[in-house]
């Protein structure tokens, strides 16, 4: 059933919009801490199929049959106005979530791929995947305490990233930097994309 | 990230009849969710149900539908489904963002993020 017609010609008022902007990195490399920094966290369960793999990773003794199992992952909404929010989705950090990327990925306007410098290959695979999808993304190198820092040029040589996709040296426990970092995807997906690379449906 | 207990699977297969997805075209994660009108006959009606199309007379992102009926994702799509082809609730099919996010949308959203 298909109510998008009506609902265009029913009212005039701009409809209720929520755009969708991915957390990603490393396991442990401050998506949740990001999210929380800048807006409420909610909790998301999805229940999903165990693959063979996972399956024996979960302890399923004394469930009989058990094919499915409940994945928690946290999500933040930062509300613009009535009818206008933005939805930050910390993508699973675990190689066996895999599947979940596609789900959160479709329609997104972009990503945020956290990297942290003493391990900067854990965010290989989230710049392998963004870029194989064109999806706009950009990294925020996550400065912690004791963390050296590297220049942004080494970096960009490191990741082997296109010049134009914007990193950032950031604190994800500041709500100045993570400000800085979103309005820097925003307008990174929106003016640097001309057409749209990833289209719904 | 957590994985819980099978427990609570036992209950939600029952919520669902033991259908994993939902009737009619796929529902995406942050589709806008609104209530139509309400049921004739509400107590034909689960109570998950009846907090759905309470909560969505503000059209409300599935996520969050989720989220507020604290129930899996993939739960709450067999529900909404069910509430769709009854004509209850309408749930909108997110365009490209492309299209979705206009120069005004683009300084709304901006402006947002700056004054949080």
């Amino acid at each position: 059933m298909d109510f998008a017609a009506s609902e265009a010609s029913a009212t005039t008022a701009p409809p209720a919009l929520a755009i969708k902007i991915l957390i990603a990195g490393g396991f442990g490399v401050g998506k949740t801490t990001l999210v929380g920094t800048i807006s409420e966290i909610r909790p998301l369960h999805t229940e999903e199929f165990l693959s063979d793999r996972s399956i024996g990773i979960d302890d399923t003794s004394g469930v009989e049959g058990k094919v499915t199992t409940t994945v928690a992952l946290d999500f933040g909404r930062i509300t613009i106005r009535e009818g206008l929010w933005l939805y930050l989705f910390g993508t699973p950090g675990q190689d066996r979530f895999w599947f979940m990327w596609d789900e959160l990925a479709v329609g997104a306007l972009g990503a945020v791929v956290l990297a942290d410098t003493r391990r900067l290959q854990d965010c290989f695979p989230a710049v392998d995947y963004f870029e194989q999808r064109g999806i706009p993304f950009v990294v925020g190198v996550n400065c912690f305490d004791g963390a050296r820092r590297y220049e942004v040029s080494k970096i960009r040589k490191a990741l082997g990233i296109a010049p134009e996709i914007p990193i950032i040296l950031c604190d994800v426990r500041q709500r100045e930097s993570v400000k800085e970092v979103l309005t820097t995807l925003v307008t990174y997906a929106v003016k640097g994309v001309p057409v749209d690379p990833h289209p719904v449906g | 990230m957590t994985i819980e207990g099978p427990g609570p699977l036992i209950r939600l297969f029952g919520l669902t009849k033991g259908r994993a997805r939902p009737v009619g075209e796929p529902i995406d994660l942050v589709a806008i969710v609104t209530t139509l009108r309400m049921p004739v006959e509400p107590t034909d009606l689960i109570p998950e149900q009846m907090e759905v199309l309470r909560m969505c007379r503000r059209p409300t992102p599935v996520a969050d539908v989720a989220a507020q009926l604290k129930l899996p994702l993939n739960v709450t799509r067999v529900i909404l489904g069910d509430l769709r082809r009854e004509g209850l609730v309408a749930i909108d099919r997110p365009r490209p963002v492309a299209q979705s996010i206009d120069e005004r949308i683009y300084r709304e959203v901006l402006h947002g993020l700056r004054s949080l």
